[in-house]
């Protein structure tokens, strides 16, 4: 497929196309496309996705003569040389990984940029660097199994959400404007998980960020749409600032920002650093704040404690836009980037930062805040009455799932984290879709106290729906049951160790009561919306039917997958296999590292499923109990447990105390900051035209407007002048 | 005549067509009046001009008095049509008409008025007719009236 294309130019064709899309759509919808601005987008976004099919089939393959290889970890690399000069190297050069690396074109160099950091590393082991090294931003695309596996996902999951709006934001006024969005995120999404560079990677999280700003706000006349586009925004500044510093710290400690090696320099993930046997990787104190900073932006972007509040105010975008960022962008992008940076995270696990006898490790520190995440959120979703609201806390609760993986910094943690990822893209956009669908049917009332019993009257969203949360709820055998218990089994790996086992087995039992917490308000909001008598809000009128093709037909496709594609990557365990062997996780295969490290992917434990699969049971049960009935147990339950209840039902006050810290502080600023550009500032610039104005003043009873007198004085000063130039003895 | 009271004679008119176009310009409210006075007093300097050309014998006096030429044409024409224009707005050639140009706050400048007539008819002397009483061409009469 596509191999009469060159493997560069389907690297450059993943996101050109969506780019492509944006700018035709943005040209031409007003005028021209009207009610066919979708098409542009779609066929886009398709194609893109058929590209990044293939590509990854590439990759597959990269991976799998790698792995068949003598060298164990022997793979090919093309670096940025073509494909096939690329197979013919991996034959002769052993390397850690697949990749396949290409430049498009240099975008900025300052030769002598910086002194040479004690970490920086020559490409190859001949040449030594020179004493000052270059900032060099060459615009480079890359590919490698994550790569590829997020490229597919994304642009898979954006074409169906891109059909399926064509159906939903049917005869909006914005319309074109939507799918130019639409297409300018994905580009920006294929763009952060494509480039080679640290500091393209922070561009594009910036352009990521902005296309949320503009699809969160679409409706923005809706002053609540506009505030929540202007929360996710600031939200997000406060995380890319921290990513920001860490960027700063890792130019200035390894003294280059590529991942691959470039110009001679090792890139941070380069196949030069990735080989040291050396110590390649800052670790203690300097390593921990690097990986915090960056956990601090991935924090930011994925949603996650303490910058979790913004995304749950984006259910004011339209439906396909939550669906979006939830599932295939946007939020991804903080989990990405944390598998992306491994070995930062691994070499601050192997040298802690000691503090006062306590060590602290930033793998440990992102597999807290993963887990408490998770904890919150799941508790928060309890009780929320707006469907997209619970569906938003529960994408919050898996993002700290996939958070929690990472962070047991284990090859099978970080792989079941990204597993986690992709199945929970497939599931989450389910759901998103089905919320819309129903959203839709319902004349825009989302609140599920106002409808009930929609399973006769939705078929098709009534079955999608529950595929995708028996999927959610982490059921045998569909999606979210693997990816689940992948990360389970990787977490309680680690429970055993001496020092941080406890941290490890406290988190185990945090994601087992999450899991429950979990399949309890999915459920919850399943039988709310479908099941009891049947109810619709007068909004509905004669909406109030199974949604059109163009929706239903993204839902069913979406529910297959989700019901068996966490079945498929268990097989023989293919995902785990190629992930591998991306750069940098083959690193923690690698030899001199700790053994205990690089533990299999998918190791399934039956005691874990097991237990996972109980307390998943459990929480439909118990929501079947309470919500299938006359729900007179609900009442009672909110009024025995009423201090909680409202602590969940007020989203435990988290908003309410960043007003109070952040908000108030900012706006007294803010004000004092008025004041004295009023009075200071505005005053000196007054006083400067207040000084000529007045001196002018004393002259102006000088113009009569008697042409005469003007005259006159002209004569006189003249006189004047003439006697003083002629005065005897001057 | 030397040189020096040659020139100074030239000077001494240069001199007082300068003083008369000054005090005419100051003095005088019509607007042609004043720009006839403007052009005298250029011709008095060109007069002094040349008058110092040819006490030092060389050409320099006289060029400045063509190119003084030269820009009182221009200034001619601008002038004049600046003064139709503003007769054609107001109606009137009265400077001081337009003294409402001059700062908001100040007071306008009024004219004084003129002393009175007397009361009573004057009484002139006449002398006593002598011979035919002149007949007058009508026509004359007309135009003397308007004069």
């Amino acid at each position: 497929m596509f191999d009469f294309l060159d493997v560069t130019t389907r690297m450059t064709l993943v996101p050109a196309l969506p780019l492509a899309a944006a700018l035709v759509t943005a040209l031409l919808g007003r005028s021209y496309l009207r009610e066919h601005s979708h098409w542009p987008t779609v066929v886009g976004l398709a194609l893109s996705f058929v590209v990044s099919l293939s590509l990854l089939f590439n990759i597959r393959d990269l991976a799998g003569q790698a792995h068949a290889g003598h060298e164990p970890h022997a793979a090919a690399t093309a670096h940025p040389a073509s494909f096939r000069q690329a197979e013919a190297a991996s034959e002769t050069k052993p390397a850690v990984g697949v990749e396949i690396v290409h430049q498009l074109w240099n975008w900025a160099t300052i030769e002598g940029a910086i002194d040479r950091p004690e970490r920086a590393l020559p490409a190859t082991d001949a040449a030594a660097l020179p004493a000052a090294l270059p900032f060099k931003i060459d615009i480079s695309l890359r590919s490698d199994p994550l790569t590829a596996i997020m490229l597919s996902m994304v642009t898979f999951i954006a074409t169906l959400i891109a059909i399926y709006a064509a159906g939903y934001m049917h005869g909006d006024p914005g319309y074109w404007r939507f799918f130019s969005y639409i297409a300018l995120f994905v580009f920006s999404m294929t763009m952060l998980v494509s480039v080679s560079n640290f500091l393209l990677l922070y561009v594009f999280w910036e352009a990521v960020g902005v296309c949320s700003y503009l699809l969160i706000g679409f409706w923005f006349e809706k002053p609540e749409a506009a505030a929540a586009g202007k929360k996710a925004f600031l939200v997000n500044r406060v995380g890319d600032f921290g990513f920001a510093l860490g960027l700063f710290l890792i130019w200035s400690t390894y003294g280059t920002l590529n991942y691959h090696d470039a110009d001679g320099i090792a890139g941070i993930f380069g196949q030069a650093r990735l080989m040291n046997t050396a110590d390649p990787y800052v670790g203690g104190g300097l390593g921990l704040a690097i990986c915090l900073l960056l956990m601090l932006g991935a924090c930011g972007k994925s949603a996650q404690f303490p910058l979790h509040v913004w995304l749950p105010d984006a259910m004011e975008g339209p439906t396909p836009v939550s669906a979006l960022i939830h599932a295939a962008t946007m939020v991804t992008a903080g989990v990405y980037m944390v598998a992306r940076c491994t070995p930062l995270f691994l070499a601050s696990q192997m040298e802690p930062f000691v503090y006062g006898g306590t060590s602290i490790s930033a793998p440990t520190v992102v597999a807290v805040i993963g887990g408490f995440t998770a904890l919150l959120a799941g508790l928060i979703g309890l009780t929320q009455t707006d469907l997209k609201r619970v569906l938003a806390y529960s994408t919050v609760s898996q993002l700290g799932y996939m958070f929690l993986g990472a962070g047991a910094a284990t090859l099978a943690g970080v792989t079941s984290g990204m597993f986690h990822l992709f199945t929970h893209a497939f599931f989450k956009a389910l759901l998103f879709l089905g919320a819309g669908s129903v959203m839709h049917a319902m004349g825009h009332v989302i609140d599920m106290r106002y409808f009930s019993g929609l399973r006769k009257l939705m078929p098709v969203t009534h079955g999608t729906f529950l595929i995708g949360s028996l999927a959610l709820a982490g059921i045998v055998p569909f999606a979210g049951f693997y990816s689940k218990d992948a990360i389970l089994s990787a977490v309680h790996a680690r429970s055993g160790e001496e020092g941080v086992g406890l941290v490890y087995g406290v988190l185990y039992v945090t994601a087992i009561v999450t899991a429950g917490l979990t399949a309890f308000y999915t459920f919850r909001a399943f039988f709310m919306t479908f099941y009891g008598e049947e109810r619709i809000p007068h909004e509905a009128g004669h909406h109030a039917h199974e949604s059109p093709w163009p929706m239903t037909l993204p839902l069913v496709v979406l529910a297959v997958c989700a019901a068996v594609v966490g079945k498929w990557c268990e097989v023989d365990h293919w995902f785990g296999h190629l992930l591998e062997q991306t750069p940098s996780l083959a690193y923690i295969s690698q030899k001199h590292l700790p053994i205990d490290l690089r533990g299999p992917f998918g190791q399934f434990d039956i005691e874990i499923a097991a237990l996972s699969s109980l307390v998943a049971l459990a929480g439909i049960a118990v929501a079947a109990f309470l919500y299938l009935g006359d729900r007179r147990e609900v009442d009672l339950l909110s009024k025995w447990l009423r201090p909680f209840y409202n602590a969940s039902l007020h989203k435990f006050w988290w908003d309410e105390i960043y007003t109070v810290l952040v908000v108030w502080p900012t706006k007294a600023l803010a004000a004092v900051s008025y004041l004295v550009d009023r009075v200071i500032i505005d005053g000196l610039v007054d006083l400067c035209g207040w000084i000529p104005q007045k001196l002018g003043g004393t002259l102006r009873s000088l113009q009569t407007g008697l042409v005469q007198f003007y005259a006159l004085a002209m004569a006189m000063a003249l006189a004047v002048l003439l006697l003083t130039l002629i005065w005897p003895g001057t | 005549m030397n040189e020096t009271t040659l020139l100074l004679n030239y000077l001494v008119v240069g001199a007082l067509l300068f003083a008369i176009g000054l005090v005419g310009f100051v003095t005088r409210r019509n607007m042609i009046i004043m720009f006839l006075a403007a052009e005298m007093m250029l011709q008095g300097v060109s007069l002094s001009l040349v008058a110092w050309g040819r006490y030092h014998g060389d050409w320099g006096g006289q060029m400045l008095v063509i190119f003084i030429i030269t820009v009182a044409a221009c200034e001619a024409a601008v002038a004049l049509a600046m003064i139709l224009m503003m007769f054609q707005a107001s109606g009137k050639l009265d400077i001081t008409f337009w003294q409402q140009e001059r700062e908001s706050n100040l007071p306008a400048f009024v004219d004084q008025e003129l002393p009175a007539e007397p009361e009573e008819p004057q009484h002139w002397p006449t002398l006593t007719p002598a011979g035919r009483e002149p007949r007058f061409d009508q026509e004359e009469v007309i135009h003397r009236t308007h004069v």
